[in-house]
Formats: C-alpha cells, structure tokens, sequence
C-alpha cells in the first residue's frame, strides 16, 4: 500500500519535472541553447504567481494565464534582443551567456524582494481526499492536471499549426527555413518565449506546492536537464516521460533512503542515463 | 618556443614588489591581495581544463570545496599541522578530480558542463549530510592568527598554477591538451592517449583548486557547505579566464586582478551589487570580446570597431 502511495506521489510530481524539461527541452533543441537560466526562468514565475496572489488575491490557478503570458513577452525580448546576437557562436558562449543571465535574474530579484522564503497558500492548500487508503491533496492533483493541459495544448501548437511547423523546419535546418522565407530570428525568439512561459507556468504551479526563494532555480535548472537527456533531447513526448521517471525515482528514494540526497540522486539518474542509455529513454538518434 | 625575458623580467619584479609587500600594506589591502590571489590561482587552474582541454567544467568549486573540507579536517579533527595538512588537502582534491573525471570525462560538451555542475551540488549535499565535516553548521578551524603566511602561501599557489600553465603552453603534454581542444579525434588519431591527457589536466586543474581551498579554509577559519561549494566561485573561476583570455598564460591572471578588484569596489557598497556586476560582466564579455582581453594584447589594437565586430560575428 506504502509503495502505491509513493508511486501516486510520484507521479503527480513527475508531472511538474516534465512540463519544466519540456520548455528547456524546446530551446535546446531548436537553438542548441542549453538554457541555464532556465530555473531563474521558473522562479519568476513562482514569484509573479505570490506577487498576485498576495497583492490582489488572485486564485493561483486563475493568474497562471497571466504568468505565462508575461513570461513568453520576456522570453522573447531576452532572445530576440540578447541571445540572437551569439546563437550561433561555440556551445560554450551560449552557455555561458545563459548563465550570465541567471546570476542577473537570480541577484536582481534578490534586491528588489529580499531573499525571505515566500509561500503562496491558498484556502485549499491542506484538503486532501483518500480512495482506499491512499491519500491525494487537491492541490497536487490540480497541479497535475493542470501540466497535462498544458502539455498537450503545447504538442498541439508544435505539431499542428503553421507556427509549430515553421519551429520544427529552423530546428532542422536554419538556411533552408530562411530561404524558405521563415523570419528565423522572429521564430527563434518566439520559440525561447513558448519555453520561457513553459517554464513560468512550472513556476506558478511550484509555487503552490513548495517554498519559493531567490535561489531556488539552480537546483531546478539541473533537474530540468536530468529530465531532458533522460527522456531523450529534442523528443518532447521524452521530456514527459523523463519527468515522470524522475519524479518516481525520486519519491521513491526520498521514502527509502531518506530525503537528504535529492540532487544527487537526480544526478546519478543522469549520470547512469548518460552511459546506459545516451538517447535517452525515448530518443532515436544520438545527439551528443 | 623561444623564452621571451621581458615578461620573466617583469614577473620577477612584481613578485619581488609583492614579497616586500605585506609589512607596508594596510591590513585591509593585505586581505583583499590575499583574496586577488586565490581567485587568480582558481582561474589560472581552471584555464588548465577549461582552456587548454577546452573541457569547459562548470563544477571546479567542488575541488576547491574538498581541499578546503579535507584540510580543515585535518586541521581540527586531527590536529595535523598547516604544512602537512595544506599538501594532504591538495592531494585529496587531486584523487577526487582524477577519479570523479575518468567517468565524467567520456561526456563532452553541454553534457559535461552540466555533469560538473551536478558533481559540484551533490558534493555539497554530500557534505551538509556528513558527520565529519561538521554537517550543515560548518567548521571551525583552530585559531586565527597573523594573515601574512596566508599571503604569502596564495601567493605561492598563484605562483605555481600560473608558472604550470606556462610549461602547459610548450610542452608535450600541454600540446597534447591543446589538441584535444582542437580535434578530440584527430589527437587520438595522432596516438595520443586522451582519456589518460584528459583526466591528468583535470587532477591538476582540481589540485591547485584544492590548495587554494585548504588555505582559504585556514584563513577565514570557518567553512560551511553553503560557503564553499558556491556555484559563483565556479563562475568567477570561469569569467576571470574568459575575460583575460581562455588557453592563455597571464589570461586569467589579468582577468582576476581586472575582475577581483572592481568586484572589490562594488561590494563596498553592497554584496548582491557585486554579485550582478558578475553576471552583467559574463553577459558583456560573451558578447563583445569573447576571446578576451590577451586578444587585443596580441593585435595590439582596442578599437570599438573591434567590439562591434565581435558582437556581429555570432549573431543570428
């Protein structure tokens, strides 16, 4: 019964892990942008989801529209008038300038809201139901659900319409689309935009389920990598189920080795993925 | 290579300057050289595995982290004294590297980036979790006292990274680095037995690190893991290198002495300016002057032209 629950538990958290892996999953692979700030990224979120909540009172559910709409508009400044200048340069730039961008995020939020721990906390953050001995909190089935809207409504949009399709064709091959006549910095910053709101949207939803703080994107960063070499780079249904695997692992690890070691199990997970298995779980090609 | 004595000249001279220094300076400035220092001497070691390799390692903290912890274990658990404590805390870093790079090493690009930085976390979730290095509440080391041997031990370190770094730029094996940057296969084509390459660059890279953390540790007289396995210490590591310029001698050097000294100013005022001076400068130098300062040094030419033409090459 104890393994069901921390099986259920799992799950309803792996849901998160995909929907964060999904936008950096995105990024990386129509850019070959490893974005590091993609936590700091997250934690804007999580904070403009406390701020309204706070502020005006606005339901946490109701304002993650509002979230993600800001988000995209910031993604895609930050792509368009920052990252497109070096997109093409060696991965180690590219790297680095995302990093660049997480210290200054991460500092700037720092001074201008403190680095106290916020909580958002709605009235219904303790309700839970039980089916048979198992215990689910609302909060987290909403959660849950709310990443598997969000999810397919983002496939949809990448597989069904013309400006999925324009994405995927610059991913391929950035000359063609643009002989093609795609407006490839317009597309590029649009495609860092959908992974930013993606990433606010994980933001607004962490925020009900844990604390928030400055800093809390770093760790966040590293699991959405995990997540997205685990379930095989570029793949978005990978990103899902990497999400899903390691939200198990983890719950499962918390609940019989301890909680102490959240990171370096993911780590390890990657890690062992990484040797094991190099495509990922869902992966075809390497990409390496 | 032919030794050019311009430079040796103006080394021995500035380190003649130094030595005589501390009796003269303000306890505040011997401090902040004391500091300048170790930052020099991380930069100067990370440039032996991110700029020679070209393995672009965003977890060296973790190497300055175990030099600092198994130093100041030794130090206070085991009552060892500085002079043999400080060479064991360096050794431990370098096994650490050694063995931590020979499965870490296969992976190349984003993915050992990202490796190094998890290497980095876990280390410091390791140590919060430990009995021995004093869990989250730290260590304590004996007490402090006079800080001139520090000054005069980062400066040794800072002195032997950067002279390493200069027998890396024409020597064998420091060719054989460099053409791992280049062509990884191409290198092992030519015979050259890269993982062994790769994994001594990073055991000396993680070595000097390690020094550098077992002083530090002896210094301030307090570690904890927060403290020292910081993602920014790996960033200063890295921009330091980048702005002076990666794969060079007096490159990262130049870029901490730069760096550490309008960081200094800024933090004055108050620690997170500091710490967003970083994050803007890593974002300016990517941009305008990603090869580094050593770039204009050589063409002898700081033009905005030049900057604009940086700026312009990678764009999309």
């Amino acid at each position: 019964m104890l393994a069901l629950q921390v099986l259920i538990n799992g799950i309803l958290l792996g849901g998160l892990y995909g929907l964060m892996a999904l936008g950096m999953s995105l990024i990386w692979g129509v850019m070959n942008i490893v974005n590091i700030a993609h936590g700091a990224l997250i934690m804007l979120g999580a904070y403009l989801t406390f701020w309204l909540f706070t502020l005006w009172g606005w339901d946490p559910f109701v304002s993650l529209p509002v979230t993600i709409a800001l988000l995209f508009v910031y993604g895609y400044c930050l792509q368009r008038y920052l990252l497109n200048l070096i997109v093409r340069a060696q991965l180690f730039l590219t790297l680095l300038i995302t990093f660049g961008v997480e210290v200054v995020m991460v500092n700037l939020v720092r001074v201008a809201w403190s680095s106290d721990l916020r909580q958002v906390t709605p009235a219904y953050a303790g309700a839970h139901f039980k089916v048979g001995g198992i215990t689910v909190p609302y909060v987290r089935l909403w959660v849950f659900l709310t990443t598997v809207i969000l999810s397919v409504t983002f496939l949809l949009i990448l597989e069904k319409t013309r400006l999925g399709r324009a994405i995927r064709a610059t991913s391929e091959e950035l000359r063609a689309a643009r002989l093609a006549g795609i407006p490839v910095a317009h597309i590029y910053a649009i495609t860092f935009g959908l992974g930013a709101a993606l990433a606010g949207a994980a933001g607004g939803l962490w925020g009900m389920l844990f604390p928030i703080t400055p800093i809390m994107g770093g760790g966040l960063t590293l699991k959405s990598f995990v997540v997205a070499v685990l379930g095989g780079l570029g793949t978005m249904m990978g990103a899902i189920v990497g999400g899903l695997v390691l939200g198990i692992a983890e719950s499962f690890s918390a609940t019989y080795l301890g909680p102490t070691y959240p990171n370096a199990i993911s780590f390890g997970l990657l890690v062992l993925i990484l040797i094991v298995r190099p495509t990922g779980l869902v992966g075809r090609r390497g990409s390496a | 290579m032919k030794t050019r004595w311009a430079p040796v000249a103006a080394g021995v001279v500035v380190l003649a300057v130094l030595a005589a220094a501390p009796a003269a300076l303000s306890p505040f400035l011997v401090q902040f050289l004391i500091n300048l220092f170790m930052l020099a001497a991380l930069a100067e070691s990370w440039n032996i595995i991110g700029g020679f390799t070209g393995y672009a390692s965003f977890g060296n903290v973790a190497f300055f982290g175990v030099g600092a912890y198994a130093t100041g274990i030794l130090l206070t658990r085991a009552a060892w004294p500085l002079a043999l404590a400080l060479p064991a805390g360096g050794a431990v870093a370098m096994l650490f590297a050694g063995l931590i790079g020979m499965p870490i090493l296969r992976l190349k690009g984003h993915y050992f980036a990202i490796a190094t930085l998890g290497v980095a976390e876990t280390m410091r979730e390791i140590v919060y979790n430990l009995e021995i290095t004093g869990a989250g509440t730290g260590l304590v080391m004996p007490i402090s006292r006079s800080p001139i041997p520090f000054f005069y031990l980062m400066l040794g370190i800072l002195v032997a990274a950067t002279l390493v770094n200069r027998w890396l730029s024409a020597s064998r094996f420091g060719y054989g680095l460099i053409a791992i940057r280049e062509d990884e296969d191409a290198a092992a084509a030519m015979g050259i037995n890269t993982p062994l390459y790769k994994t001594l660059a990073f055991a000396l890279s993680g070595a000097f690190a390690g020094l550098a953390g077992g002083v530090f540790a002896d210094w301030i007289t307090f570690i904890d893991p927060d403290g020292v396995f910081k993602v920014s210490t790996t960033i200063q590591m890295i921009i330091m290198a980048v702005f002076g310029g990666m794969g060079t001698v007096v490159g990262p050097l130049l870029g901490a002495v730069v760096l550490a000294s309008i960081s200094e100013l800024l933090s004055t005022q108050l620690v997170s300016l500091a710490e967003l001076f970083n994050g803007l400068v890593v974002i300016l130098v990517v941009l305008f002057m990603p090869k580094g300062l050593a770039e204009f040094i050589r063409k002898r030419e700081f033009s905005v032209r030049q900057l604009v033409r940086n700026l312009r090459e990678y764009r999309v």
